[in-house]
């Protein structure tokens, strides 16, 4: 085995504290060696140049560099080596200018270390073995989960980008949540406006062909990994064929059944068939199956009967789970909201008049259960309403944290409520106010304004929401430790957003795990948190974390942006090979390999009792090696005895 | 400053012991911040030799032992800080190991000064220096690593 080791003197980096000489004289010692060479700028593109002829000329069998750090230019030399005709896992660095001539003043000390540094290399080096990035055909197409502002642009991105897309949404209507809320903070522009243009382009624009829209349905199993998933929908029928149904919405009135509106969170009544709201988008009607009589063994066909178009209205559909290929995932399937009944000081469920905020949203959209109206069950218009912000936010007792959208909405209540219903009385009660952004202050500063607003800062758990004859009354301790009591018509609670509240079977599903308060947890908080920990399942949205509009579109639209990068047109994936592999004679099948893996990719297929890792899903940190009782795991390029040859190396 | 051994305006003496050490050092967070220590060019002892490794979670107690039986006085493993694994959760893993190995080398008569785990982030050049000056002082004052002589070999 011959290797070669060239030491870069980085200019007088290295050289004026390492004596080469004496670092040639000992290496030379070392098994292997075969040449010692200085070298001046190997970064540079001459000594690039230079590394690969010397490679052609002397055809060493691994290669040595002791320069700078790993960090820096290991990818570059890597390169030259594979230039050269060797296979670039050939190489190590020794790292002696960052760890040895920069932090040694002392010259014989310094080139005693780069002697240890770099004997370790060439130990190591002598057991290498060839490694090679392996290609793998891939789908293309996406599967993106969830229809609300995040899902919704990140199908139009990848859409535009020429990708096919099965948006998968549970509901019978596209928009999520905001399409359903009267105004959005921070311009008071009306939600359905702002999400009708992206609704066109999904639905008729220039490439909606590319997006297949499956409402009703919902992802009920996945095949495969990154780059070639199969996916099972499940999808509810809609026993209205929303291609043909013009919308005119003839067949719901005469239908005899009303139940609770779950999209106005059941402050009214819907029909068996209905139409989520007004305006919805598809423009066609569903009809529900567990509501309607012809579900209990009646023969009710009176929606049909009324429909103007032949065949639009269809008994017959049923259930039916369709398979999808799809390379990548994304998940935005949004957010929660903390349930108000673990907060029972507050009221809400037991008093009369207590609201959350996404019911007061209803309340105050004109296609809600009051057309837009702001007033009380019975009718009468609310003369105070109390705002409750941080509602089992910033408690330990239940969340921890701010949502960072409370107040801005909040702050948009007290502006509609005014615009509404000039003069009622608004009462904030907050922990913290928090309003960041570049026009978020301004809906603040209306409220403050409002000379019927008052604000209390309230110590935790300082607020009780009791029922009396005349409607709620707010009791409350303020920071200052100063208790006071006020009537108020509605009280609407803000409660802390959470996680969605049937993510734990999608996260089951996909394997994307979700972290101790339900969201879906990210790669990276700051770097990649449009990406799971799983490869090829993305994040966009409130799904990962409390976030308003802007950012979840951000986040869409990113999480397209790593879909397109990742499986590239006219591009195989790439897998690096430094991954575990499973030496299945040794392997007892513990699996305890895959009670440490944070990234699932190790697997125990039923055939066999050996663990098996996937290599698209490892990111080869060597934890199951390490973890192995049997030694049965071989972390590729950091192995057992190329490590222990080093430890040997570097103390000899 | 972090004083260093180097340098004496007088020799010693006797030199004093220099001590052995061994360090391994994730790729992501401790690798990089002892390199961000040499941008620094803060100077600090000679005395550790560094093994890098993708992620803490890799060393294995063998690995340890390893370093021992081949001379070493001490080891040191550094990690990313809790929460920042490169990896989700190797640095934990990493923890949970040394907890273990400290109790195992105790049996064998080595003290758990002689095995350090700390966590270094890649911004940190400064703690990197302050950790291998402890751990060298450390180290040297509890002076060489006895070995059984009959060690089993």
């Amino acid at each position: 085995m011959r290797t070669g080791v060239y030491v870069c003197s980085c200019g007088t980096n290295i050289a004026e504290g390492i004596d080469f000489d004496k670092l040639r004289e000992e290496l030379l010692r070392q098994a292997g060696v075969a040449y010692v060479k200085p070298a001046a700028y190997l970064c540079a593109e001459d000594g690039k140049r230079f590394l690969e002829t010397d490679l052609g000329a002397e055809r060493p069998e691994r290669v040595v560099i002791a320069a700078c750090s790993p960090r820096e230019y290991e990818r570059a030399f890597m390169q030259v080596l594979e230039r050269a005709g060797m296979n670039p896992y050939f190489l190590q660095m020794a790292n002696i200018r960052e760890q040895v001539a920069w932090v040694t003043p002392d010259a014989e000390q310094a080139t005693r270390k780069a002697c240890a540094q770099t004997r370790g290399a060439a130990a190591r080096v002598r057991l290498h073995q060839p490694l090679f990035k392996t290609e793998l055909e891939v789908c293309r197409d996406v599967v993106v989960i969830g229809a609300g502002p995040a899902g919704l642009k990140c199908a139009l991105a990848l859409a535009e980008a020429g990708r096919k897309v099965v948006l998968v949404e549970k509901s019978p209507v596209l928009g999520g949540l905001p399409v359903r809320y009267e105004d959005l903070f921070p311009n008071m522009e009306c939600g359905p406006c702002v999400l009708e243009p992206v609704l066109g382009e999904v639905l008729h624009g220039p490439h909606s062909a590319n997006i297949e829209i499956l409402t009703l349905a919902e992802v009920s199993g996945v095949k495969g990994y990154y780059g070639n998933f199969q996916v099972s929908i499940r999808q509810t029928p809609r026993f209205v064929d929303a291609e043909q149904c013009i919308g005119c919405v003839e067949c719901i009135p005469p239908c005899p059944v009303s139940v609770p509106n779950e999209f106005n969170f059941g402050l009214d009544t819907r029909k068996a068939i209905a139409l989520p709201f007004l305006g919805a988008l598809p423009n066609a009607p569903f009809l529900d199956a567990r509501a309607c009589l012809r579900g209990t063994g009646g023969d009710c066909t009176l929606c049909r009967d009324a429909c103007p178009v032949e065949g639009v209205v269809r008994y017959g559909e049923a259930v039916r789970t369709d398979e999808r290929p799809a390379g990548a995932i994304v998940v935005a399937v949004g957010f929660g909201l903390y349930d108000c009944r673990s907060l029972p000081e507050l009221g809400y469920g037991t008093v009369p008049g207590v609201y959350t905020s996404l019911e007061f949203e209803r309340i105050l959209a004109s296609n809600g259960p009051t057309s837009g109206e702001l007033k009380q069950p019975d009718g009468s218009a609310p003369r105070s309403v109390a705002i409750v912000h941080c509602a089992g936010s910033l408690d330990p007792r239940h969340r921890p944290y701010c949502s960072g959208i409370c107040c801005d909405y909040a702050f948009q209540f007290n502006r509609l409520i005014e615009k509404k219903l000039s003069g009622t009385k608004v009462l904030h009660l907050y922990k913290e106010l928090a309003m960041p952004g570049k026009e978020e202050f301004a809906l603040y500063q209306h409220a403050r304004s409002n000379p019927h607003s008052a604000f209390v800062r309230y110590a935790p758990g300082g607020v009780r929401v009791t029922g009396s004859g005349s409607g709620p009354v707010v009791e409350y301790e303020d920071s200052a430790g100063n208790r006071g009591r006020a009537m108020a018509d509605m009280v609407v609670l803000c409660p802390a957003v959470t996680g969605a509240e049937d993510g734990g079977g999608l996260s089951r599903i996909l394997g994307a795990p979700r972290d101790r308060f339900g969201f879906f947890e990210e790669l990276h908080g700051r770097m990649d948190s449009a990406q799971s920990r799983i490869r090829g399942i993305y994040l966009a949205g409130a799904c990962q974390a409390p976030m308003d509009i802007q950012r979840a579109v951000g986040q869409g639209v990113s999480a397209a942006g790593y879909v397109l990068s990742g499986l590239a047109d006219g591009r195989k994936l790439e897998i690096e090979p430094i991954t575990a592999s499973v030496n299945e004679t040794r392997c007892s099948g513990c699996r305890t390999c895959g009670s440490v893996c944070p990234y699932q990719a190790i697997g125990y297929p039923p055939e066999g009792r050996a663990a098996s890792v996937n290599e698209l899903l490892c990111h080869g940190c060597g934890t199951c090696a390490a973890a192995c009782p049997s030694g049965a795991i071989r972390g590729n390029h950091f192995t057992n005895e190329q490590i222990l040859a080093e430890i040997e190396a570097v103390l000899a | 400053m972090i004083p260093t051994q180097t340098h004496p305006d007088v020799p010693p003496l006797a030199s004093p012991f220099e001590p052995k050490i061994v360090g391994f050092l994730c790729n992501w967070c401790s690798y990089a911040g002892a390199d961000k220590a040499g941008a620094a060019q803060m100077s600090y002892p000679p005395n550790v030799r560094i093994v890098r490794v993708m992620c803490s979670g890799r060393v294995d107690a063998q690995m340890v032992l390893q370093a021992y039986r081949n001379g070493a006085d001490g080891v040191l493993i550094l990690a990313c800080h809790a929460g920042d694994c490169h990896y989700l959760e190797g640095n934990y893993r990493a923890t949970q190991r040394h907890r273990m190995l400290v109790r195992l080398l105790a049996q064998f008569g080595i003290q758990e000064a002689r095995c350090r785990f700390d966590y270094v982030s890649a911004g940190e050049g400064e703690k990197f220096v302050r950790v291998v000056s402890e751990t060298v002082e450390a180290v040297r004052a509890l002076g060489p690593l006895t070995r059984p002589s009959a060690a089993g070999e």
